[in-house]
């Protein structure tokens, strides 16, 4: 490519693989309404499930904006699917930021887009923000409309300003491991069948 | 300015990668207002060409041009693509991919909305177009849940929003079936009419015939034959034959089968097949609050009722009918992807129910992209043995002539590679029945016959091949009996004409 | 009053109900507050002909709202009724939102949205994007569809007992068979002008009418409401 920036072309992949992503977090998001700890879990399954669509992306498009732009849509499907928009600045700034570094190296050192990755996944934070933000409340108004205090422990126990710290670096984790495994999974297959 | 409207001049080319040049020194003009189709085998380079002359290549597709090209006096290569929108438009070969909205209303007037068009003109334009293709039934519909045919007419509809003076169209045919088919000569036929410069980049020939002035037949990247409308349309059969073209006639061929005459053909009695029992389907399911609903044959609506047939054993079998007649439907039930079909399959005196139907049968799809899984040929071949035997995947391999690439990527072959990999699998599983979903959709005719040569090698080993298709041609080349479906049913079984004696 | 709604405004709906989402009704007239704002959303699908999803929401949120009030607000422990208050608590939150959502997302063709958010200043390339990915989601369903079907033919549905074979052998085909269509719709939108430097019009007429004006006031008045009673009474 001699051409600076984005072309409809990029647009058209971004746009494509945040639909993939969209649905692989919507595959697993479902779980969460099994128990509110799954929703904790989150920070493990999504980056590791969407690692390998994630890196063929990293591969295709190779030009600043390519994550800023995927987060901006992710925030903008979020809200408009009715999950809030309080995640919304969180979403875009890992995604920024995620950008910059992958920039750094060019979108071609591997070692950066694994840092890269893992900064990307931070939204998927973001998702609990509603709870932290509104917790305090939130608790107390749930045990004055007379829910059990067990379910209000349960979704607080696992999701609290103490915890979401701990969170964040398992998310951030997970998400390097994953770009290791997505990288191996593109090696496997894309690079060898002479497409990415 | 109508002489020489398309400038070709001295092209070679060769894609960004690859070490083979697609076009040698290849020179080609093209006046205004002509009809011209390109013919000749895969990769001979009609795609190129096309790709040429809207300017994908070299601004979307990359690689080494050199010479010029020179389309309504714009030159190509300095021009940007949106600045031919209005110019140059393509409508391309797979009706599935090439639409970029969700419903159809959006889609026709997308191009006029790029190029900034004031919305009052587009509204009526989009009026004009509609109602000189005559699709005003298609309009305010999903695009998803049109047919083939259907989203190819929009397709077509799209690309005459923008007016332009030049249309190409590649392939268009390769996913249609007779009746669209027809739909897509009348667009062409109009667009003569209306004095636009068309180019066709087809294999299936008949339907153009009467309509082209010039056609040429490329060879490696080279014009190797040049004829006038005429000419091209009075060539004898032979000579079609020894060019490897596709017939320029259907009527000699079965076409009794595919216009759907000849209603009191009688079904003919097989004593000793493979029978199929009790296959009722139906799309419309009715919401029940419990689902799980059994089929019977006198539900009303099924898009599939057969209540018995019997398939003659070992014979290659061409399922004919009109898309959306029920062929794919009549597969997949009879391979048990559809749960809700509760047919049952008897074979060598053994019953075979539900899932246990998935064993004997394997279907190889239209789209066999979908059906490759691993990373190398042979680790696919494995995949579908009960237990791994290296010694048998290599002969299945060598048998069917894809033994060199044991060790690639599925999706590294091409076309015909892959669906040999899909057929290898079948036969791995130990699968008796085995169904072809168009597998000749957008060949040539060489590689249809090899297509063919490879189903009835199949049926000699003692399989039933099924394979649903709309080209007349394969049924020629390959059938043993033909079985024609229509809504659902089954409108008769009988042997192919001569297919007896031929191969005795 | 015609059902068909600007898009902006039915954005604004979306907004104002996921800020009430956050914040819990306690006291009866924030309920109805509440449930009149829901209501709002099932009224217009039933307005859009949308009777079979309006139906489902109104039962669901009905049965969850029943069991809520009636049932559940003694101290109850145990682990059906703490997971059937886990589920009621989440119903009973965050369903408005979702109904909201669906509403809108069933009923604003992408075009009418793409202006919408071209008028709302957001860029070309934004919009772009956000529209194959709203054409993506059918595609990628009909693709999954096809390589599910595959892989029971296969009888590698569990991927032999192995989770890592389950996702490749599942994301493995859907990514190529994306990355095909995706190259091949990009160069049929390219060649129909996709991505030129002259300003995108659109044929959707994007005008708040009545009905938009009034919806648009009845919301901020409930969510004010909400609010004054919440926090500041």
């Amino acid at each position: 490519m001699d051409k600076k920036g984005l072309t409809p072309k990029d647009f058209i992949s971004i746009g494509i693989f945040t639909a993939i992503w969209f649905v692989v977090e919507f595959a697993f998001g479902i779980l969460g309404y099994i128990h509110p700890y799954i929703v904790a879990a989150y920070v493990v399954m999504l980056p590791l499930a969407g690692a390998i669509p994630m890196m063929l992306f990293y591969t295709k498009v190779e030009k600043f904006g390519m994550l800023t732009i995927m987060s901006v849509l992710i925030a903008i499907i979020m809200f408009v699917t009715g999950m809030g928009y309080l995640g919304a600045p969180i979403t875009i700034a890992s995604g920024l930021i995620a950008d910059l570094i992958a920039k750094s190296g060019n979108y071609k050192k591997f070692p950066k887009t694994v840092l890269s990755y893992g900064v990307f996944c931070l939204w998927i934070c973001a998702n609990y923000f509603p709870i932290l933000v509104t917790a305090d409340s939130y608790r107390q108004d749930l045990v004055d409309a007379g829910y059990s205090a067990e379910y209000c422990d349960n979704l607080f126990r696992a999701i609290n300003p103490r915890t979401i710290a701990v969170l964040l670096i398992v998310c951030f984790i997970c998400g390097c491991i994953g770009a290791f495994i997505g990288k191996a999974a593109v090696r496997k297959h894309f690079e060898k069948a002479g497409i990415a | 300015m109508s002489e020489n409207f398309i400038k070709i001049q001295h092209v070679n080319f060769k894609y960004k990668g690859s070490d083979k040049g697609l076009l040698d020194d290849l020179s080609l003009t093209i006046n205004k207002g002509e009809t011209m189709l390109l013919t000749g085998a895969s990769g001979s380079g009609k795609t190129t060409i096309i790709r040429l002359i809207n300017g994908l290549i070299p601004h979307y597709y990359q690689g080494e041009l050199e010479g010029s090209v020179d389309v309504a006096g714009y030159d190509i290569v300095k021009t940007e693509l949106y600045e031919l929108a209005g110019v140059v438009g393509t409508v391309f070969q797979n009706p599935r991919s090439q639409f970029f909205s969700v419903d159809t209303d959006g889609e026709i007037v997308f191009g006029p909305e790029n190029i900034g068009m004031d919305a009052g003109e587009i509204r009526e334009r989009k009026q004009d177009i509609v109602g000189e293709m005559h699709i005003e039934k298609l309009m305010g519909r999903s695009l998803f849940e049109l047919s083939g045919g259907e989203k190819q007419s929009i397709a077509c509809a799209s690309v005459a929003a923008l007016l332009p003076e030049v249309i190409l169209l590649d392939e268009p045919s390769s996913n249609l079936d007779q009746g669209a088919i027809g739909n897509l000569r009348e667009v062409i036929r109009r667009w003569k009419e209306q004095g636009k410069t068309i180019i066709i980049s087809e294999h299936r020939l008949w339907y153009l015939k009467d309509l082209v002035d010039r056609v040429i037949y490329m060879e490696a990247g080279r014009i190797c034959h040049e004829w006038s409308g005429a000419e091209f349309a009075s060539m004898d059969r032979d000579k079609v034959r020894s060019l490897q073209m596709r017939p320029l006639a259907v009527s000699d061929m079965l076409s009794s089968d595919f216009a759907g005459e000849d209603s009191d053909i009688q079904t003919q009695e097989i004593s000793d097949g493979i029978t199929l029992k009790d296959f009722y389907f139906s799309y419309n399911k009715k919401p029940y609050l419990i689902r799980k609903k059994r089929f019977r044959e006198n539900d009303e609506g099924l898009s599939l009722c057969i209540p018995r047939l019997t398939l003659p054993k070992n014979t290659v079998i061409g399922v004919i009918g009109h898309n959306g007649t029920g062929k794919s439907t009549f597969l997949k039930c009879v391979c048990g992807l559809e749960k809700d079909c509760n047919g049952i399959i008897e074979a060598a005196g053994k019953e075979y129910k539900g899932k246990d139907r998935l064993k004997i049968c394997y279907m190889v799809m239209q789209d066999v992209n979908h059906q490759l899984f691993t990373d190398s040929v042979e680790a696919e071949v494995l995949l579908s043995m009960e237990e791994e035997d290296k010694k048998r995947c290599y002969q299945i391999l060598e048998g069917l002539g894809i033994l060199e690439f044991k060790g690639k990527h599925p999706m590294a072959l091409s076309g015909g590679q892959k669906q040999r990999v899909a057929i290898a699998s079948a036969i791995a599983a130990d699968a008796k029945l085995m169904l072809f979903d168009e597998p000749t959709s957008g060949l040539d005719f060489c590689h249809m016959e090899k297509v063919g040569g490879l189903l009835k090698s199949l049926a000699a080993e003692n399989n039933t091949v099924l394979v649903a298709t709309h080209d007349p041609e394969l049924i020629e080349l390959c059938c043993d009996y033909v079985l024609c479906i229509e809504n659902g049913r089954v409108k008769y079984l009988r042997q192919v004409n001569g297919a007896g004696e031929e191969r005795a | 009053m015609s059902a068909k709604l600007d898009p902006r405004t039915k954005l604004y709906m979306i907004l104002i109900v996921s800020a009430v989402v956050m914040m819990s009704a306690t006291t009866p007239l924030l309920w109805v507050v509440r449930i009149a704002m829901t209501l709002i959303p099932l009224i217009l699908l039933v307005a859009e002909k949308r009777y079979a999803s309006a139906l489902r929401f109104t039962i669901l949120y009905a049965i969850a709202l029943v069991l809520t009030f009636c049932f559940l607000s003694e101290e109850s422990t145990g682990i059906l009724q703490s997971l059937l208050i886990g589920y009621c608590g989440i119903a009973v939150q965050f369903l408005p939102a979702l109904i909201t959502a669906w509403y809108v997302v069933r009923t604003t063709k992408i075009d009418e949205f793409m202006s919408a958010m071209q008028r709302m200043h957001v860029p070309d390339g934004i919009a772009i994007s956000l529209a194959v990915v709203m054409r993506f989601f059918p595609t990628i369903k009909e693709e999954y569809a096809s390589i599910t079907d595959a892989m029971r033919m296969r009888g590698i549905s569990f991927g032999g007992g192995r989770p890592s074979k389950m996702v490749e052998y599942r994301m493995i085909p859907l990514l190529f068979s994306c990355v095909n269509i995706g190259d091949e719709l990009s160069a049929a939108a390219i060649t129909r002008g996709l991505g030129g430097k002259v300003k995108r019009t659109s044929v959707e007429e994007l005008r708040l009418r009545v009905s938009d004006w009034i919806l648009i006031l009845g919301f901020t008045a409930a969510a004010s409401v909400f609010v004054i009673f919440k926090y500041v009474l």
